[in-house]
């Protein structure tokens, strides 16, 4: 094909790109993602029997604050990632402070309770699940935002994947509080944040393979 | 391109047929001349610069984008043809190999100038690889001129005839 034909047929399909395209598009397939995990989560697990009691209580927000700062950092960084010029980032430090406020109200849990206690605190009752639901929940999310990437254009596609895994993994976890009655600090720093991690680290695994472009 | 992005298609056509020029010599100048290659590379920078318009960030500046693009094309390409050039190395992968056949070639020598009488040696290295004059040559090793030409000739066909005899 002649160069000029093709710059003819590219721009005879211009259609009108908004400013803010690239984050209607991220968070497009945010929703999409979310959306799938919520009706996966409410389909194969249910929803905690206590849910509208328990919308007063500091845990169940202590839990989404927690996931969702880790999933608004992440989606910065897409944003960042997304684009061929952007430079190097320092926003994952970020990720720094949600994990610290956590860790110390852990700690501040396992101060004020009895050392026989802190087992099974820290086990909960759903340990062996917790970590792979969130796995597994992360996947339509995933999914979702590597179908936004279409449209962007990542020239670091390790990175790129890594933060579409942490966002992933991070809104996963939001939503699996929906069915997640475990109220302790440090179980949710424990097995939350290792479904997370390995969400993060299977799309820096397999980031460069689907981001391809 | 700001046009282009509100959706005028002329504009966008006149953006990229001005970008195609630029792209063919970026392309060029990086791949000493693979013709086919760089037309083809300019033909994808453009459809990814088409498609993924959204990706450019309006506050900032264009031209930066538009390489960034072309650049992640390029890696892509040599990644593909399994043609490793790190571009950001060269130089200093050109440095080394430079250096690394400098000190090949002076092994090479010494070992050469090793087969021959001690004094001829001296006197081939100071007069054909130091550089130094025959008068400087003879000052430093205390003979006289002449024994010094007669040193560098004989030494020269002895290594002449080492290496044929190789």
């Amino acid at each position: 094909m002649q160069t000029n034909d093709l710059i003819a047929a590219l721009a005879a399909d211009t259609r009108r790109i908004s400013p803010r395209a690239a984050q209607q598009r991220l968070v497009l397939g945010l929703g999409l993602g979310m959306a799938t995990a919520a009706a996966l989560t409410i389909g194969s697990f249910g929803m905690r029997p206590d849910l509208p009691g328990a919308l007063t209580s500091t845990q169940l927000w202590m839990k989404a604050a927690y996931t969702a700062s880790l999933a608004v950092i992440a989606v910065l960084a897409m944003l960042h990632v997304a684009r061929p010029d952007a430079g190097p980032t320092r926003l994952s430090w970020l990720l720094l402070i949600p994990v610290a406020l956590l860790a110390s109200m852990s700690a501040m849990e396992l101060m004020t309770t009895p050392g026989e206690m802190w087992m099974p605190m820290w086990l909960g009752g759903s340990w062996r699940q917790c970590s792979i639901r969130v796995v597994f929940l992360a996947v339509p999310i995933f999914a979702a935002l590597i179908w936004s990437f279409r449209q962007f254009a990542p020239t670091n596609l390790r990175r790129a994947g890594a933060a579409a895994g942490l966002a992933a993994g991070a809104c996963s976890a939001t939503v699996y509080g929906l069915h997640c009655g475990e109220v302790s600090a440090t179980f949710v720093l424990t097995w939350y944040s290792l479904g997370i991690v390995a969400a993060t680290g299977i799309g820096a695994l397999i980031g460069p393979r689907l981001l391809r472009w | 391109m700001v046009r282009g992005l509100d959706g005028d298609g002329a504009a966008q056509n006149a953006l990229l047929s001005a970008l195609a020029p630029l792209m063919r010599g970026f392309f060029a100048r990086r791949m000493r001349g693979a013709g086919d290659d760089v037309e083809d590379l300019v033909q994808e920078t453009l459809i990814a610069i088409h498609t993924r318009r959204a990706s450019y960030d309006r506050n900032r500046p264009f031209t930066a984008w538009a390489y960034a693009v072309a650049r992640y094309k390029m890696i892509d390409h040599f990644r593909r043809s399994r043609n490793h050039v790190p571009f950001e190395d060269l130089e200093e992968i050109l440095v080394a190999e430079g250096f690394q056949d400098a000190a090949s070639a002076k092994m090479d020598v010494d070992v050469l100038l090793g087969g021959i009488s001690p004094k001829q040696a001296r006197a081939i290295r100071q007069t054909r690889i130091d550089g130094l004059s025959i008068a400087e040559a003879a000052e430093s090793a205390g003979i006289s001129e002449a024994d010094v030409k007669v040193s560098v000739h004989r030494g020269l066909k002895a290594l002449a005839e080492k290496l044929k005899g190789k």
